[in-house]
């Protein structure tokens, strides 16, 4: 009952640098220099996932992902937190893709890898944060995908999962193949240790170029983007942010006098 | 600081510092307040491998060097000295086995501590000195089951957590009437080793220090480490490079912690309308602790890569801990000096810093010892 | 694809029990803003899909769909990716929208992609704000790096543009006495068959009011400091007849519960007429989540909190000293 399994990982500016971003006003495009990448941080879960039913069930564990060469390191870490084999697709003609585009390379990678039993993705990415690229790949790949897992289990050859809705969740019963979006509260990641990161070096990673992948021409990169992007610009605010200051009991006065200008019924 | 880690060194750094960030770093003010050494995370350091790094990996370690034991000591003690030194002293019971130990002893007892099944102890100080270490009176006696240990250790690290413990004591006396010195292994639950009094410190509280006492402990006779006379090579060898750089990885993180929280404390405190950190003051204050971290660093990694080049270097470990230590409460100070009345508030972690870097001293022989071995070496 | 043939404004209405969602109400009134704007014949269409679906056209008319499109089928009685997705998307193909909303709830962050991905169109998701460049093109607004920036997302070449918006970003209309036209929809449906089972559906009971009915909303953040802490604004919440919301960090400590109270980015966003929050940095996730507040007071220890930029009225204090005051006064 091995299982293959398959999981796409983003590399992202590191969050606890988000407030360094800048946004260079004539290209339109943030500046990423000095802010670290990372893996983004529901990626670990979903490798934690696809690392859990490995050590259970064994198989095997590939992580792929689409971004420049640079990102080699964060393929590292995922090597360093279990992972088997790594597949970087990394080519100019991949740059600027939407989402689509994006599920497009990354579901080629599957196919030409595979086949696989799952595939894991993070329901979403730290930056961007489309959430979409889960359902795509689940699209482009002809397989059931279900998104927002919050706890599954793998027991006699079907996935039991949980998915979260805004008032509940809804338990479903899934056949492999099949693609799914995890959310945080599916584990806890495990730490890179030191003998996993020493190991991590002498693990395959390759990189795939545009040429090496079943890719259609006309879904990848900006130019197979049906989404393009426009201005960049911070948001601004027009609060006055009058500053009150005083005893305690003069500031609570003041709160509470704002509180029945504003007709909050109490 | 220390330019030239190698990739694997910056990688193994972010690994660690990740790890310590979650798991250490949120509990690090509470185990000071509490005086609890947290002995039940030894499983999950062990699993992580950060005890003896430079254990090769038919031991059960990750074969790694001094350097890279000190990078994860430092990234430990940023935010928990306390549990830098348990972790340290821990590393010391290792180190001395894996150095001076037969096949069989490094086979039986260095597994379960690299994995942190176990905990390791190493009891050298006497109420008759630590640095006067020839005059001990504990002894190690030959008997015909093996040997008899008998007395009393004090300002032991780990003295009421450690299972596998190395001690140090007499083996009666050479020709000339000068105390012949050995060292023996007490494996785990051997009767007549218990631990004492327990030491209520001013720094480096996440850690449990305490008195040992052997009463007709008996060991058998493969527990002798080396031959009897071997003590002092031993006790030398394993205290003057890995406990004292020990040490200093300790104290440079101390350093470090005062750094990165008198920087923060700067850019956000805002008096007379603008940051402190516009305050030449306050830059002054800043720009010292950058300084001495840059040293400590500098100077520490290259003292660690002499030694993993296969060199002795007992006095340039001596310099390295006389420096970040001293370093370490001149840093703690000055930034309590900079953050004014906040300083003393045990909210902030600066006032644990100056305690931690206080008891650092003292820690694997005094800043005065230290300058004495430097000298007693330079002046031959 | 012929974009001259893609006309009308097409609503996801995502059927939430016995009601229609919040979210897709006010998508409905933010299409009847668009139309209005374009000033053209432009109709407000609505796709609703389930089994027994009719007795929500009154409601969607009465929100401003001007035609309320229904796929009824007892395959669509309880909502699956496939089977939704697939129904959507042939409704979509038939009616052939300029523009397709869909709310971003749970359910519709995976069908939007899932229909797009169909369609082999664009989304874009979470947005912020809708609007037409002077040109007339439609340009959706998203958040990136956690709401640090904004971007113009356009989908220039495919039809339909299509965009997902969170509960709290749009605003709901009400044209009394509205009526509109309705028709049926139907296809053949299979999905993946039974390769997905829905085994359970649970709903749990809420705890504490919903904070999109609240019309004061107190936030609290890293800064509150412990479970004890927070009862204290949970006591105030209730005095202002209100709710609490909270940051990730806040919810992470376990002080509150529910993904629901998380206000943020990846959280909720809410418009309540009064938000105070304490103990929050005002990183860009949070305050994407509230800078539409009627009233911002914000307290925090730090003077130069990035919250303050988002607040009416600053104040620099430990929020312990200052909120048990407030509710002692309110008690009065």
């Amino acid at each position: 009952m091995a299982l293959n399994i398959a999981v796409c990982v983003k590399p992202v500016p590191d969050s606890k640098h988000f407030d360094k971003i800048t946004i260079d006003p004539v290209t339109k495009t943030w500046n990423r220099c000095g802010i670290p990448m990372v893996i983004s941080d529901l990626d670990k879960h979903a490798l934690e996932a696809a690392l859990s039913l490995r050590d259970k069930f064994l198989g095997k564990v590939t992580v792929f992902t689409m971004a420049p060469e640079t990102t080699k390191e964060n393929l590292l870490e995922a090597l360093g937190m279990g992972a088997d084999e790594a597949f970087l697709l990394s080519d100019r003609a991949f740059a600027g893709a939407d989402t689509l585009a994006t599920s497009h390379t990354l579901a080629a990678a599957i196919k030409k890898t595979g086949p696989y039993d799952l595939v894991i993705t993070g329901n979403e990415s730290d930056d961007g944060s489309t959430g979409q690229v889960s359902a795509q790949i689940g699209e482009w790949l002809k397989l059931p995908h279900i998104m927002n897992v919050i706890s599954l289990e793998y027991k006699d050859e079907v996935l039991h999962l949980n998915s979260i809705t805004e008032d509940g969740s809804i338990g479903y019963e899934l056949k492999l193949p099949a693609v799914i979006g995890v959310t945080r509260k599916v584990n806890k990641p495990r730490f890179i240790n030191v003998m996993g990161m020493m190991k991590a070096k002498t693990k395959p990673l390759t990189i795939l170029k545009a040429e090496d992948l079943p890719v259609d021409k006309d879904h990848i990169g900006l130019s197979g983007s049906p989404t393009q992007p426009g201005d960049i610009y911070s948001p601004q605010s027009g609060r006055k942010a009058e500053y009150l200051e005083g005893t305690p009991e003069e500031i609570a006065q003041r709160i509470v006098l704002e509180l029945r200008k504003a007709g909050i019924t109490l | 600081m220390f330019q030239f880690f190698t990739d694997d060194q910056k990688m193994l750094q972010k690994v660690i510092r990740e790890f310590v960030e979650k798991e250490i770093a949120p509990h690090a003010a509470e185990w000071d307040e509490k005086d609890v050494c947290p002995v039940e995370m030894w499983p999950t350091l062990g699993q992580m491998g950060m005890f003896g790094m430079f254990v090769p990996q038919q031991y059960g370690g990750p074969g790694l060097g001094l350097t890279e034991r000190n990078i994860m000591l430092e990234e430990v003690s940023r935010h928990s000295a306390g549990l830098g030194i348990a972790m340290m002293t821990h590393d010391l019971a290792i180190a001395c086995l894996l150095n001076f130990g037969t096949e069989e002893q490094k086979m039986k007892y260095l597994p379960d501590l690299c994995s942190g099944k176990k905990v390791g102890g190493l009891s050298v100080t006497e109420p008759t000195g630590g640095s006067d270490f020839g005059n001990q009176n504990t002894t190690i006696e030959k008997t015909a089951e093996g040997y008899t240990i008998n007395g009393r250790k004090c300002f032991i690290t780990n003295s009421h957590i450690a299972e596998v413990n190395i001690v140090t004591g007499t083996s009666g006396v050479n020709e000339k009437g000068r105390k012949i010195l050995s060292v023996a292994i007490v494996p785990p639950g051997t009767p007549g080793w218990t631990a004492g009094r327990k030491e209520n410190k001013l720094g480096l509280r996440g850690s449990v220090t305490g008195d040992i006492v052997c009463n007709d402990c008996k060991v058998p006779a493969d527990c002798l480490i080396g031959k009897e006379g071997d003590g002092s090579k031993i006790a030398m060898h394993t205290i003057g490079h890995f406990g004292r750089s020990g040490m200093s990885a300790i104290a440079t993180g101390v350093i470090r912690g005062c750094l990165e929280e008198g920087i923060k404390f700067a850019k956000e405190r805002v008096v007379y309308g603008k940051p402190i950190s516009n305050l030449q003051a306050i830059q002054f204050i800043v720009a010292e602790n950058q300084t001495e971290y840059n040293a400590s660093h500098a100077l520490m990694y290259n003292v660690t890569n002499i030694y993993d080049r296969g060199q002795q270097c007992v006095a340039e470990v001596a310099s390295l801990k006389l420096f970040t230590s001293e370093a370490a409460v001149r840093a703690a100070k000055r930034t309590i000096d900079l953050m004014g009345g906040y300083g003393i508030i045990n909210e902030y972690p600066v006032g644990r810093f100056l305690r931690d870097a206080m008891a650092i001293i003292p820690s694997g022989g005094t800043s005065h010892i230290m300058s004495v071995i430097i000298a007693s070496t330079v002046c031959r | 694809m012929n974009i001259s043939e893609y006309k009308n404004i097409l609503v996801y209405a995502e059927v939430k029990g016995d009601r229609i969602a919040e979210n897709s109400l006010e998508l409905i009134g933010e299409a009847c803003r668009l139309k209005e704007h374009k000033g053209d014949d432009t109709k407000v269409y609505t796709a609703v899909l389930g089994n027994g679906t009719d007795r929500f056209i009154e409601q969607l008319y009465e929100h401003g769909a001007d035609v309320v499109v229904s796929f009824n089928d007892e395959k669509l009685a309880q909502y699956r990716s496939d089977l939704y997705g697939e129904a959507l998307t042939k409704l979509a193909e038939k009616y052939k929208p300029e523009i397709f909303l869909i709310g971003c709830t749970y359910q519709g962050a995976e069908l939007a992609p899932t229909v797009a991905a169909r369609l082999k169109t664009g989304l874009a998701a979470h947005c912020t704000e809708l609007k037409f460049h002077s040109d007339g093109r439609f340009i959706q607004v998203v958040p990136a790096f956690g709401g640090k920036v904004l971007g113009d997302i356009l989908t220039p070449a495919h039809r339909p543009q299509m965009a997902t918006v969170k509960a709290g970003i749009c605003v709901k209309q009400r044209f009394e006495g509205k009526k509109g036209s309705s028709e049926s929809f139907s296809c053949d449906l299979s999905g993946f068959g039974d390769q997905i089972k829905v085994v359970s559906v649970v709903k749990e009971k809420a705890k504490g009011k919903p904070l999109h009915e609240s019309e004061c909303i107190i936030g609290g953040g890293f800064g509150v400091g412990s479970k004890e802490n927070w009862a204290i604004l949970e006591e105030f919440a209730t005095i202002v007849n209100g709710a609490t919301g909270c940051t990730r960090p806040a919810l992470d400590e376990g002080w509150t519960t529910g993904e629901q109270t998380m206000i943020g980015t990846s959280g909720v966003a809410v418009r309540p007429k009064m938000y105070i929050n304490v103990g929050i940095s005002g990183a860009a996730h949070h305050t994407c989540g509230m800078k539409d507040a009627g009233f911002v007071i914000s307290i925090n220890k730090d003077a130069n909190a990035e919250i303050f930029k988002y607040s009416d009225i600053k104040i620099v204090a430990d929020w312990k000293t200052i909120i048990p005051l407030v509710i002692e006064r309110l008690r009065k």
